[in-house]
């Protein structure tokens, strides 16, 4: 007989637990319910966009420009600058309080998010060109989130 | 989310992870379905993970709740899609070791270690085709040491455990955690062989 694997092992150990002590069948749609009425709740406000730039065109056909969104107190300032077939975003966040900013491009979920600074400021790197929404979570869980309307780089 | 030496199981438990890290990436851009299949995908690993800490069914059923609960509050604390699994597992093995520790104390009689010992109920024909086989691996578990049984799992089902938090949680040093794997597996090998339950090939 050949020498089994650690992972050959680890795969019996699970095949033994899944059997002797299996997931009681009601679990997984009790923990959507649950999970999903908690979820309800964090479903993001939109802000509006109060103000756009004009574009400015630099050096090397790189463009830039800025964009000014609000929400009730919360000011969110962005400059975006288009660079070849890649942009950034700088944002700042008025007032400054800590929160998550993630980039939503276009119907291809990513990880790009950012924690703000304490002087408000963020930045997200290397997002691909196209349609773009920001969501922004605030860390004191009491507040919703919030978030851009869609916008194109 | 990187672990000290860690394990990575493959076959199936890899394609857990993915979907686990899909579903959030789609739940954070808006589908309520991606959260559906976050739970979907990790509600059985953090049922394996929160059972070796030797709690009840009902207990365990209340720390993975409270797990999710966590996790659609402190989302926002989850930068990197892909350790979305990890961040779940060492929430419930905390929130599992804490109610632990508050029963521990009123519950001396330990039911879940007598119960591995007990035929658990099977439908007619799984039992047909599982005894043989089924039987001789169970056996095979169960002849390790409580510890090992313990710490075997968790590494079965986790993706990279933290060996910090698992080194505390089993009150060993957090420098033995790897050799005493290693001894763990060497000794479920040598269960295996005992019981002759690799002879059809299976797991070879």
């Amino acid at each position: 007989m050949s020498e089994l694997s650690r992972e050959a092992l680890l795969g019996i150990v699970r095949d033994v637990w899944e059997r002797r002590d299996p997931v009681p069948a009601h679990l997984v749609a009790a923990m959507q319910a649950t999970a999903a009425m908690a979820g309800s709740d964090v479903d993001a406000e939109l802000m509006e966009l109060v103000e756009r730039s004009t574009e400015l065109v630099g050096a090397r056909g790189s463009t830039a420009y800025t964009l000014r969104f609000v929400h009730e107190d919360t000011d969110l300032l962005l400059r975006v600058a288009v660079d070849g077939d890649r942009s950034r975003v700088d944002g700042w966040v008025v007032p400054a309080e800590p929160m998550t900013v993630r980039a939503l491009p276009g119907e291809l979920p990513a990880p790009y998010a950012a924690v703000v600074t304490e002087s408000g400021r963020f930045e997200l790197t290397d997002l691909p060109l196209g349609l773009l929404r920001l969501r922004l979570e605030p860390h004191d869980t009491t507040r919703p989130a919030f978030a851009t309307p869609t916008f194109e780089i | 989310m990187t672990g000290i030496g860690a394990v990575r199981p493959v076959g199936p438990a890899d394609e857990v992870w993915q979907r686990a890290t899909d579903g959030f990436n789609r739940w954070v851009a808006g589908e309520p379905s991606g959260l559906d299949d976050l739970v979907a995908a990790m509600t059985p690993v953090l049922w394996h993970v929160v059972r070796s800490y030797r709690l009840s069914e009902s207990a365990a059923e209340d720390v993975i709740q409270t797990t999710w609960l966590a996790l659609v509050r402190r989302r926002a604390a989850i930068l990197d899609a892909k350790a979305v699994g990890g961040w779940l597992t060492t929430t419930a093995r905390r929130e599992a070791w804490r109610v632990a520790q508050a029963t521990s104390a009123v519950a001396p009689a330990d039911d879940d270690d007598l119960a591995p010992l007990l035929p658990r109920q099977r439908s007619a024909e799984d039992a047909v085709v599982q005894r043989d086989e089924g039987d001789r691996l169970w056996a095979a578990v169960d002849r390790l040491p409580e510890r090992c049984r313990r710490l075997l799992r968790i590494v079965a089902f986790e993706n990279r455990p933290d060996y910090r938090e698992l080194a505390a949680d089993l009150d060993m040093p957090v420098g033995s955690i790897g050799p005493t794997r290693g001894r763990c597996l060497a000794k479920l090998r040598v269960a295996l062989v005992q019981a002759g339950a690799t002879e059809t090939g299976e797991y070879r």
